[in-house]
């Protein structure tokens, strides 16, 4: 007993000091006004999010979002197939394929990002294979295009699609199928009205898995797509380190804080529904 | 012999508090860490060593620690004369420093710090124009303005740092790098704006690294990058264009609230001394100011113009000075519309 609550308050003191007291010091210094001098001073002010509102902001939030949400679609497209194949294989080969997917993690991502570097050069794998092979007379630009950003942002996210897809494949009640077909209904049909409604949840889980870090992954559009598009985290490093309106720069990120809640309660609203409609929600993942 | 030892340990721990000692914040990679052995040696003096990657985060933490903390920081050019009109240095003795004289004095009484009140050059260097030889033919680039023939479409590289890559197109428009004028820096935005379907790729980390792997042939670069990449065996050139390169010194300064003054320097004339400068400067590959460390150099270095200018060069060029928070914040605005396609 004496353990367990040493271990809580430990967990909640640390908390407390780097967790909620740093976000209550963002919080405040983004109402406050900025200073050359002294970096934040009185008086408080709302001008700051008035300032996070202006069309160059809205642009920049818009490609984000754009790059992450053509990503996410990408991922599932590749993921929703290999998942329900994967199910249909034999328990001990399911394991091994598994295993397969995770292996990648146990390297860091951003010398993933870096190998991936390699890979789509002018010079990379990709390039030389297809001008040798004689399919391409010259090599094309892949590195430090969207296209690079996406690819990137798909290869390092793919299993958390995969994973709760496969989940919903593997619960899934095959005699279902079955009894679809005896009962008349073509492939497309069974699929329309049997698969698909049994993987939503999946398909609505693994999207928002995808899509929140998607948002996040400022290195990936700097490493990748040459530092051109300006993500939400540049935003933010450009006006603490650079401009020095940390009030601004605070400002900024509630701003962030606040959409990231939106999406998990928007998350959570659609567990609700789902597990109403009888299907599973992510805890039976 | 336990009493002994406990002497002993108190003794030792004595001397340790007793033991003088500096702290210095440099730029990584940007000494020669024997050097730093072989002053202790001599002096006895401790050197405790932190490094920063950018003068923004240097400047940030001397701010939040009001100066205190650091006996010696190296910021660039133009921070320098940021932090001295904020308060944060602290005038340098030049009585103190013995081979001061060995300085080249083209480097010294720049605009950014006149009379070398705070500053004392460590290593300076250029941002211009760098290209791969085997790809593009000598004399093809000669000016900044070349970057804009839309045949470079989708090729070019720009260094990710707002302060260059304005001082770039305020230059091309026949401005100071430097304007704080509000009209020249909005005319430099819609010059850059024109040269933006150019660009394939901001590098700040490695410019150099680009143009090994054969991604970029040309664009943006620093000269010490080109002199790295040179080393590592690729064809490239670097061209000081005709309407001037940016130019910049990284100088040590002792801060405010520096401890340890005098240990500071000590440190500083120890670095002035050629055989050190020459053995930091063959290790950093970015030019030595110091003109007595030059007959020592390697003559592959001292005459490679991606290490040292001619004073053509220089003359034409210009340095990097402070231009205020608000010419800054209105610079970065820019950028920031630059970067989202506006």
């Amino acid at each position: 007993m004496d353990f367990r609550r040493l271990i809580i308050s430990v967990t909640l003191a640390w908390l407390t000091v780097f967790v909620f007291l740093p976000h209550m010091l963002l919080v405040g210094t983004s109402f406050m006004s900025p200073d050359a001098d002294h970096l934040v001073v009185w008086p408080t002010t709302l001008a700051n999010f008035e300032k996070v509102f202006t069309p160059v902001y809205f642009t920049v939030f818009w490609h984000s979002l754009e790059l992450a949400a053509i990503a996410t679609l990408v991922c599932l497209l590749v993921a929703y197939p290999f998942a329900w194949l994967l199910s249909g294989f034999k328990q001990r080969t399911q394991a091994i394929l598994l295993f397969l997917l995770i292996l990648p993690f146990w390297t860091n991502s951003l010398i993933r990002t870096y190998a991936i570097k390699i890979i789509l050069g002018k010079k990379g794998l990709i390039n030389s294979a297809l001008v040798s092979m004689g399919i391409l007379d010259e090599p094309v630009q892949l590195l430090y295009t969207e296209f690079a950003v996406i690819f990137g942002l798909v290869y390092l996210l793919l299993p958390f699609m995969v994973l709760p897809l496969y989940s919903s494949f593997d619960k899934m009640d095959t005699s279902l199928l079955e009894a679809g077909k005896d009962l008349g209904a073509n492939a497309l049909q069974r699929f329309r009205h049997i698969i698909l409604p049994l993987t939503m949840p999946g398909i609505i889980s693994g999207c928002l898995i995808v899509f929140l870090p998607a948002m996040g992954m400022f290195y990936i559009a700097d490493l990748l797509g040459g530092a051109k598009n300006l993500l939400l985290g540049n935003v933010v490093k450009n006006l603490f380190l650079v401009a020095r309106d940390w009030p601004m720069g605070a400002a900024f990120s509630v701003i962030m804080m606040l959409m990231m809640a939106l999406l998990l309660l928007m998350y959570a609203q659609a567990n609700k529904l789902v597990s109403k409609k009888g299907g599973l929600n992510d805890e039976n993942l | 012999m336990k009493k002994l030892l406990v002497a002993g340990l108190a003794l030792a721990s004595n001397l340790a508090l007793a033991q003088e000692k500096v702290v210095v914040y440099n730029w990584s990679e940007y000494i020669d860490e024997s050097v730093v052995e072989q002053f202790t040696k001599e002096t006895g003096i401790e050197v405790e060593y932190a490094t920063f990657d950018s003068n923004e985060v240097m400047y940030s933490k001397l701010k939040l620690q009001k100066g205190k903390g650091y006996d010696i920081a190296v910021p660039s050019t133009y921070y320098v004369s940021k932090m001295a009109r904020e308060g944060m240095l602290q005038p340098i003795d030049k009585t103190k420093l013995s081979h001061f004289g060995n300085l080249n004095v083209d480097l010294l009484d720049k605009d950014y710090d006149k009379g070398n009140q705070y500053s004392v050059p460590y290593f300076w260097g250029s941002t211009a124009i760098s290209y791969d030889a085997d790809t593009l033919s000598e004399g093809e680039i000669t000016s900044w303005k070349d970057l804009w023939d839309p045949k470079w479409k989708g090729q070019l590289l720009l260094t990710d740092d707002i302060r260059e890559v304005f001082h770039m197109a305020l230059t091309l428009n026949g401005h100071s790098g430097n304007s704080k004028n509000p009209e020249e820096i909005k005319q430099a935005y819609e010059t850059l704006k024109s040269l933006m379907p150019n660009v394939l790729v901001f590098n700040s980390e490695a410019p150099r690294e680009p143009f090994l792997s054969g991604d970029v042939s040309l664009g943006m670069n620093w000269n010490g990058e080109v002199y790295m990449a040179q080393q590592e065996g690729a064809n490239l050139k670097y061209v000081y264009p005709k309407e001037g390169a940016v130019f910049w010194v990284d100088s040590f300064v002792i801060p405010s609230g520096a401890a340890n003054i005098d240990n500071a320097h000590k440190f500083i004339d120890f670095m002035l001394r050629a055989e050190v400068a020459k053995t930091n400067a063959e290790y950093v590959g970015y030019a030595s100011p110091n003109s007595a460390a030059l007959p020592l150099m390697d003559e592959d270095v001292r005459k490679n113009p991606a290490v040292f200018p001619s004073q053509d060069d220089i003359a034409r060029g210009e340095f990097h000075h402070d231009i205020g928070d608000d010419a800054m914040k209105l610079m970065t605005e820019y950028w920031q519309k630059l970067k989202a396609g506006m």
